[in-house]
């Protein structure tokens, strides 16, 4: 089939299959981000036991492939009596993978802090939650934008495990699966979606130049 | 009767705000302060002068507690000093500290520098924190920069605000660890102005230096450290015109020679 006649037959379904992706990836994004601020600052925090298992976390997830996660969530977990959605999956594997990257790209934006500023802060009476808040993490974001608009992109395209399970709508690389077992959409039926993701990908990182630009700390 | 007595003492006009009773501290296998035990008065200004690796800075650091020590006890205005908790954070709090790098938070413009501790630590209402802040940024001559970052202002306009940030918090005291030190030459003196006109407010002072001439005039007493131990404590008078130690006298003589 054309890119037309794709288009003219599936065009709908490509755009819910994109809304799926986007839907997917900033639910995916956003929970990774709190889940790798705060397994952050267990690893960075006073007590040890928070910074073995902020430590383990990051291990574990940065070190296993999406697919065996979403297999383990899909198959394994109904064993111990949780069954979750296969969105719910989906959105798990996205989340859990990027918010250990999260985690590694803010310890390395609190490596530009300047030890002189948390002394600073000691000095002046702050305990470990309000340096967090006000200097550490703050100033981590602001040196992370880069690479956080990596992860997001990342993130985007690891949602394409969701072709992998039974959704409806699909996403983007889902709705390929389907329209290879209906039709014969061969290699241009990727074609399409690979534009779509692209186009959503240079959208992201031009924003992320944006926020970075503005973001950028003057040292 | 002899409790009472000794909390007449406390109550006192000269008690002290700091009171360092025998503290020693190693880094590994160092000793870099041996038994050192000193008292600042409210209002006096000791300068602490000595050559490089005297143990001047990190005496200056321990006192509210930034260097952890092995031994000794930590006074200030009458209460000690914990290692760690709450209550170290709240006697920290109330003793200023400027730093050889001013050390402003980098992400925060000038204002906000200034506002963050009272607010925060003290629980200032926002409003009055900044109309004190503006007024301390003025008292120190940077109001014009409030909203710059501190990337974009020069050495000397960045150690004004650092003092002022201190200030905002209404310390019982300031030490003031080498704050020329990192200076161009040029901008020294904007510095030491602001510190001699905070001497003559009779701020209480500790300060780590080598700007002997500001020693000379501003400090009520010099403690002449060398090798981890005060070596020499007295009045400037004294230290410089007759240095009872030998190694005050080569101290002395050797920054003369430039």
């Amino acid at each position: 089939m054309s890119v037309q006649e794709l288009l003219a037959e599936y065009g709908d379904k490509y755009v819910l299959a994109l809304l799926t992706t986007w839907k997917l990836t900033a639910l995916a994004f956003s929970a990774a981000f709190v889940i790798g601020i705060v397994v952050t600052v267990m690893r960075v925090s006073p007590v040890k036991p928070l910074r073995v298992a902020g430590d383990f976390y990051v291990q574990i997830f940065r070190n296993i492939p999406g697919a065996a996660l979403l297999i383990v969530l899909v198959y394994a977990l109904p064993y111990l009596n949780v069954v979750l959605s296969y969105f719910t999956c989906v959105l798990t594997a996205t989340a859990l993978i990027p918010a250990a990257f999260c985690s590694e790209y803010l310890m390395a934006g609190m490596n530009t802090i300047a030890l002189g500023q948390i002394e600073a802060a000691r000095a002046l009476g702050m305990n470990f939650s309000q340096m967090i808040r006000l200097i550490v993490i703050p100033q981590a974001l602001r040196s992370s934008v880069l690479p956080m608009t990596n992860l997001l992109v990342a993130t985007m395209l690891t949602t394409a495990l969701a072709s992998q399970v039974p959704l409806n709508p699909t996403d983007l690389t889902g709705i390929v699966a389907h329209i290879n077992t209906h039709a014969v959409g061969g290699v241009t039926a990727f074609l399409i979606s690979a534009v779509l993701y692209c186009a959503t990908a240079v959208v992201i990182g031009q924003i992320g130049n944006l926020i970075d630009r503005k973001a950028r700390i003057l040292r | 009767m002899v409790q009472a007595e000794e909390n007449k003492e406390v109550l006192t006009e000269q008690s002290p705000i700091i009171e360092l009773r025998n503290i020693d501290k190693y880094f590994g296998e160092h000793h870099v302060l041996k038994g050192i035990s000193l008292t600042v008065k409210k209002g006096e200004v000791v300068v602490v002068i000595g050559p490089s690796g005297s143990g001047k800075s990190t005496l200056c650091r321990t006192i509210n507690r930034l260097e952890t020590i092995d031994s000794g006890e930590i006074i200030i205005d009458g209460v000690p000093m914990p290692g760690e908790g709450r209550k170290l954070a709240q006697l920290r709090a109330q003793i200023g500290m400027v730093f050889q790098s001013f050390n402003l938070f980098a992400h925060k413009n000038i204002l906000d520098n200034v506002i963050m501790a009272p607010v925060e630590v003290l629980h200032m209402p926002k409003q009055q924190a900044k109309e004190e802040a503006l007024q301390l940024l003025k008292r120190v001559g940077v109001e014009s920069q409030a909203a710059k970052v501190p990337a974009q202002l020069s050495g000397g306009q960045q150690q004004r605000v650092a003092i002022a940030r201190a200030l905002a918090m209404h310390p019982k005291a300031i030490l003031f660890d080498e704050p020329t030190s990192a200076l161009d030459p040029e901008m020294i003196n904007e510095v030491l102005d602001v510190m001699t006109e905070l001497a003559a407010e009779g701020m209480t002072m500790v300060v780590v230096t080598h700007e002997m001439n500001f020693a000379r005039r501003v400090a009520d007493r010099i403690i002449f450290m060398d090798d981890g131990s005060i070596l020499e404590e007295n009045t400037p008078e004294e230290f410089f015109e007759h240095p009872k130690t030998q190694r005050a006298q080569d101290f002395l003589n050797s920054i003369k020679e430039h």
